[in-house]
């Protein structure tokens, strides 16, 4: 390469070597426009970490709850009537409770001194002799869950400086409290009874397997009935339908519906499921049903939306070397287009997983302590759970709340990840 | 003009005009030899609609056995849109009608008692792009096959796939990879992949559009060399841009423009004396 | 993916689920949400202790829960309808024209409805008047109090000179809440009757007066704070300037955040609601259908649990919930009522 080919070469493009102004201040544009994307991420992650901090503050300490140890004694005397079930188990709460106190001998005092254990501790013991006759004549270390007022006392959310008419404890109960610490027979332990028990109207004994179990009941009939209608109803409106008046109408309506509010499916479902078609009110079918309405059109939306994804050459090419219409569908463009149905539907799923509005019309928000067993059975949801807690006057239900939105959110990543494995699986690279 | 490019049918012209009967006069506009002896597909006044928008118009030719036609002529001219008619692949295309008479063996495949299904078995189409399934070579190979029920059992299919993939040139490139996606071969090997697909379902007619557009001269050299071979068993009609193509290839070449069929004659004969003013201008670069 | 399959599946759950919703074996209750806290307490423990199917309870408040509880007889229709005010002649006739003839009524307790603030700010001693020209769209004009004016007042102190000189600021239920209804009657209505002109006005067009008592300002000064009542106790404890209105058990339970003012010289504590002398309270009911006590299972055993001094008596748990229990008297006569089911007499 001699002088003059480089000459001629720097001759010819000399904007090469001595960027124009023009090309900086395009560089500059794409600078900024990276920072504002950067900073609308981590503006958003903030908000999204204050939130879970805040919850998982609120909420941690519903996972614990404040136990008390008694001795029961499960004389014979209490068993004489043949039903077990019909003895009088709070009389032994009561009788253990005298036993660690003996100098409380005054009405008034046993009365308090008996409110620091909750109601739910004469359940706890009928339980277990029904589950095992042959504690009868043992006498037995309990731990037995303590009011809800001793266990905000434990978790510091109720303070114990306060002059002791502004406390819900007074100081009597609170020196039986640290005689009972002091003995090692109050302490916080792992709650169970959250996982396991029903709603109830006790935040010590409040437990969300009824609303988780609800709601998965619900998820399920709106699964199994949204998703393959929906799919269906994408597939020939993509694939088969003529294009007309009608099927446009059709469209139209159908994103119309998307972005109808949702207590209209509530209206919807409470005069075609329970006033016409007499379902029961208040139970995971009508709310299936009901959230399954809601979800179809978002699942048909991105249905279409995955369909049209997929590449027309796929469809040549099947249709190409005779194969029919459907088996194009099925063997070729549906697998494409199932992932992003798949997404489609755990996003539509995921929404419904968080409506209250609609359920509340068909009787969903209601107090119900059993844990449905069927879809049948009177449920509730887990926002329905929440909603109501929020409602509650007791202080215990504050972190039942948060703890309650931590499962929602549990709920919600488990789904997630679900449609994200889902589509990694189904997803079909080329 | 027409009475004059009339005679240009040559020694066959009387047989052939018996045949045709009374020959619309937009038909005798096409200069050359559009109709063969033994014709594997007849076309009859073929008219091509978009909507209102014509495509085509008045098209009529035969494809002959065990010959390739090659149909070129400018961008836009209609000749996907006449090979797309003749697997009725334009039936996909909601506004698109078809009119005239398209018959293969002597069966008019628009006829309301045909079926898509076996006629796109017996006429198959290799497209522009590669657009193997995403899935495995293999199945890739095994598909039209397997919907057709062209197999008792596996071991038949295995030997169907791997005779496809023979004749497509590809066998030695892939037989240690079947189960591989098709979609991970070179787009050259695509394309053939694509081909041995084709022929897998055994059909009579292939259509080829535009197949080596997207390959480069190495890969083009194998696909015509295997066109030329899969020649003495299939009659193959080919779109191409490319005149070296069409003439290393085809016995037979028609010319469209702007919808109409404007000649037809054995290759050699087109590419050395080409009739028509458009044609002549056509091959010689004049116009394109 | 064999989408007919799902449907079928789908299709069969919905079939089966059908044999199932013939009969109910429990217990459906609707209505008022003040009446819901203590309702899903004797549900729960009657659950509890019977072994029996727990009740469901929906809180639709008042209105909402006679629309259902009225519209008919069989397990399609709620067993009993709680209500924070009597029923109306209106409903009564609802209830009667859709087949149901015969309602026992049972009153529970009582419920205060009380003006709070945060603990740490000064103790308000109010007269209901005070809280009329606090809270009234329009007020007499001082100067020409035949006239009706905007609400012109901004602090406590321009209404009375006693009070603080803080804003007007009250967060209180929004107009479908049934505390609403009762703050309305008990203090802006009997608030109004205390000004001399709109007395007067009371007996030359009661509609007119009803107009001026029912229409809360909607300047700022009274804040909408949606049903949530825990919302308002918050929102107390943030700002101290600021008055909440709610019922009686949310300051029960909250005793240590905020405290109740005064009202008409007196507080409201436990026992001035129970004896009549604090004078914003209501009496609390609910109302069973007595064609359905035959039917559902366990209806009597619920009535049972509920009328059960361990429940609504003075020590009972509903007392530690913030009801306020009728007296022994009142108590036993209404006992008797449930025990007999003895229904209204309807119009
Ligand atoms: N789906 C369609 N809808 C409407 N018009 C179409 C459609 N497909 C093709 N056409 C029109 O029909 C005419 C012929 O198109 P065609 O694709 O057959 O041309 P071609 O000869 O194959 O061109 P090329 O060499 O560029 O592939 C063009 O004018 C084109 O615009
Ligand atoms: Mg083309």
């Amino acid at each position: 390469m001699n002088d003059n080919g480089t000459n001629t070469a720097m001759n010819a493009s000399p904007n090469l070597l001595a960027p124009a102004s023009d090309l900086k201040r395009r560089y500059r544009t794409d600078k900024w426009f990276q920072r504002i994307g950067l900073g609308a991420i981590a503006l958003s992650l903030a908000f999204i970490a204050l939130l879970f901090f805040h919850i998982v503050r609120e909420g941690h300490s519903a996972f614990v709850r404040a136990n008390i140890m008694l001795d029961i004694d499960f004389a014979e005397k209490h068993f004489v009537k043949e039903n077990l079930a019909a003895a009088d188990y709070t009389a032994l709460v009561k009788q253990a409770l005298t036993e660690a106190f003996p100098e409380v001998v005054d009405r008034r005092d046993k009365r308090q001194l008996f409110s620091l254990l909750s109601s739910g501790a004469a359940y706890q013991l009928r339980d277990m002799v029904l589950a095992n006759p042959r504690l009868i004549g043992t006498r037995q270390q309990v731990w037995l869950p303590a009011d809800d007022d001793v266990d905000m006392l434990q978790k510091g959310k109720i303070d114990r400086n306060l002059p002791e008419e502004n406390r819900r404890i007074n100081d009597r109960q609170l020196s039986w409290l640290d005689t009972l610490a002091s003995q090692g027979r109050l302490e916080t332990q792992f709650n169970t009874a959250f996982f396991t028990g029903g709603d109830s109207r006790e935040p010590e004994l409040a437990g969300v397997l009824g609303a988780v179990k609800g709601t998965m009941l619900t998820l399920a009939i709106t699964l199994m009935l949204s998703f393959p209608v929906g799919v269906a109803a994408a597939i020939y409106l993509e694939e088969f339908a003529p294009q007309n008046r009608w099927t446009d109408l059709i469209e139209v309506n159908i994103n119309n519906l998307a972005a109808v509010p949702s207590i209209i499916f509530g209206l919807l479902g409470l005069a075609v499921f329970i006033n016409f078609f007499g379902l029961p009110r208040s139970t995971p079918i009508v709310g299936g049903l009901v959230l399954a309405l809601l979800t179809l059109p978002t699942i048909i939306i991105a249905g279409r939306a995955a369909l049209k994804s997929v590449p027309p050459s796929i469809r040549e090419a099947a249709l190409g070397i005779g194969a029919s219409k459907m088996q194009t569908v099925v063997h070729h463009v549906l697998p494409l287009a199932l992932p992003g149905m798949l997404t489609g539907t755990i996003i539509g799923m995921a929404h419904a997983l968080g409506e209250t509005a609609p359920l509340l019309m068909i009787g969903m928000v209601a107090f119900i302590a059993d844990v449905p067993g069927s879809i049948g059975d009177p449920a509730a949801v887990l926002p329905v759970q929440i909603y109501l807690w929020a409602d509650s006057p007791e202080r215990g239900f504050t972190e039942k709340t948060s703890a309650a939105i931590i499962i929602l959110l549990a709920f919600l990543m488990t789904m997630n990840s679900l449609a994200i494995y889902l589509r990694k699986r189904f997803e079909i690279k080329w | 003009m027409t009475e004059q490019t009339f005679p240009l049918y040559g020694g066959k012209a009387a047989s052939l005009q018996e045949r045709l009967g009374d020959a619309s006069p937009q038909e005798r506009k096409t200069v050359g030899t559009p109709f063969v002896e033994e014709p594997r597909m007849t076309c009859r006044d073929v008219d091509v609609f978009y909507g209102g928008k014509q495509a085509i118009s008045k098209v009529s030719i035969d494809i002959g056995r065990n010959q390739v036609l090659a149909m070129i002529g400018p961008s836009g001219c209609g000749k996907s849109t006449f090979l797309r008619c003749l697997n009725r692949m334009n039936d996909t295309v909601g506004a698109c009608r078809v009119e005239g008479e398209i018959r293969l063996d002597g069966i008019d495949i628009y006829d309301p008692s045909v079926d898509v299904v076996p006629l796109r078995a017996r006429v198959g189409m290799v497209f522009q792009k590669p657009n193997p399934f995403p899935k495995s070579i293999y199945d890739n190979v095994a598909y039209g096959p397997r919907i057709h029920g062209l197999t008792k059992d596996k071991n038949e299919l295995d030997e169907i796939v791997e005779t496809s993939l023979h004749k497509a040139g590809l066998w030695e490139e892939v037989k240690d990879r079947l189960r591989e996606p098709g979609t991970g071969l070179s787009g050259g090997q695509q394309q053939r992949l694509c081909i041995a697909r084709a022929i897998a379902v055994s059909p009579e007619v292939i259509l080829m559009d535009e197949p080596c557009s997207a390959l480069d001269p190495i890969a083009t050299a194998k696909v015509e060399e295997l066109i030329a071979e899969l020649r003495t068993q299939y009659s193959i009609v080919i779109v191409t841009h490319a005149m070296q193509q069409a003439s290393r290839v085809s016995q037979r070449t028609a010319y469209f423009h702007l919808g109409d069929l404007i000649e037809v004659g054995p290759t050699e004969r087109i590419f050395t004396n080409p009739r028509h003013k458009l044609t002549e201008d056509y091959i010689t670069g004049r116009f394109g | 993916m064999n989408v007919s399959h799902l449907v079928a599946a789908a299709g069969l759950t919905i079939l089966m689920a059908g044999p199932a919703m013939a009969a109910r074996d429990y217990i459906s209750i609707v209505g008022s949400s003040t009446v819901y806290p203590f309702a899903t307490v004797v549900a729960e423990q009657y659950g509890k202790s019977s072994g029996a199917k727990t009740p469901k309870i929906e809180s639709t408040g008042t209105g909402g829960g006679f629309k259902l509880f009225c519209g008919g007889v069989g397990v399609d229709h709620p067993d009993i309808s709680n209500a924070s005010r009597a029923i109306k002649e209106s409903e009564m006739k609802a209830c009667a024209d859709n087949g149901v003839k015969e309602i026992v009524e049972v009153k529970i307790g009582y419920d205060g409805i009380v003006l709070a603030n945060a603990k740490a700010a000064p103790e308000f001693k109010v007269s209901r008047k005070d809280i009329f020209l606090a809270l009234a769209k329009e007020v007499p004009d001082p100067k020409d109090p035949a006239k009706l004016i905007a609400n012109p007042y901004k602090t406590w102190k321009e209404i009375n000179a006693e009070l603080p000189d803080s804003k007007i600021e009250v967060l209180g239920p929004p107009p479908t809440s049934g505390t609403r209804d009762a703050f309305v009657e008990l203090v802006m209505e009997v608030g109004a009757e205390k000004i001399d002109s709109l007395k007067a006005m009371k007996k030359a067009d009661a509609k007119a007066f009803a107009k001026v008592f029912q229409t809360i300002r909607e300047d700022g000064a009274y804040v909408e704070a949606g049903e949530n009542d825990n919302l308002i106790v918050q929102k107390l404890q943030a700002n101290p300037k600021a008055m909440g209105i709610f019922g009686f058990s949310f300051l029960d339970q909250n005793a240590d955040v905020i405290k109740g003012s005064v009202i008409d010289g007196k507080g409201p504590s436990y026992e001035a609601i129970a004896d009549g002398s604090y004078p914003v309270s209501r009496p609390l009911f609910f109302y069973v259908k007595k064609a359905h006590v035959e039917v559902i299972p366990g209806i009597k055993g619920f009535l049972a649990e509920f009328t059960n001094d361990k429940a609504w008596g003075k020590d009972g748990y509903l007392a530690d919930k913030g009801l306020i229990a009728m007296p022994d008297a009142e108590r036993k006569q209404m006992a008797e009522v449930v025990s007999k089911l003895t229904p209204m007499a309807m119009k």
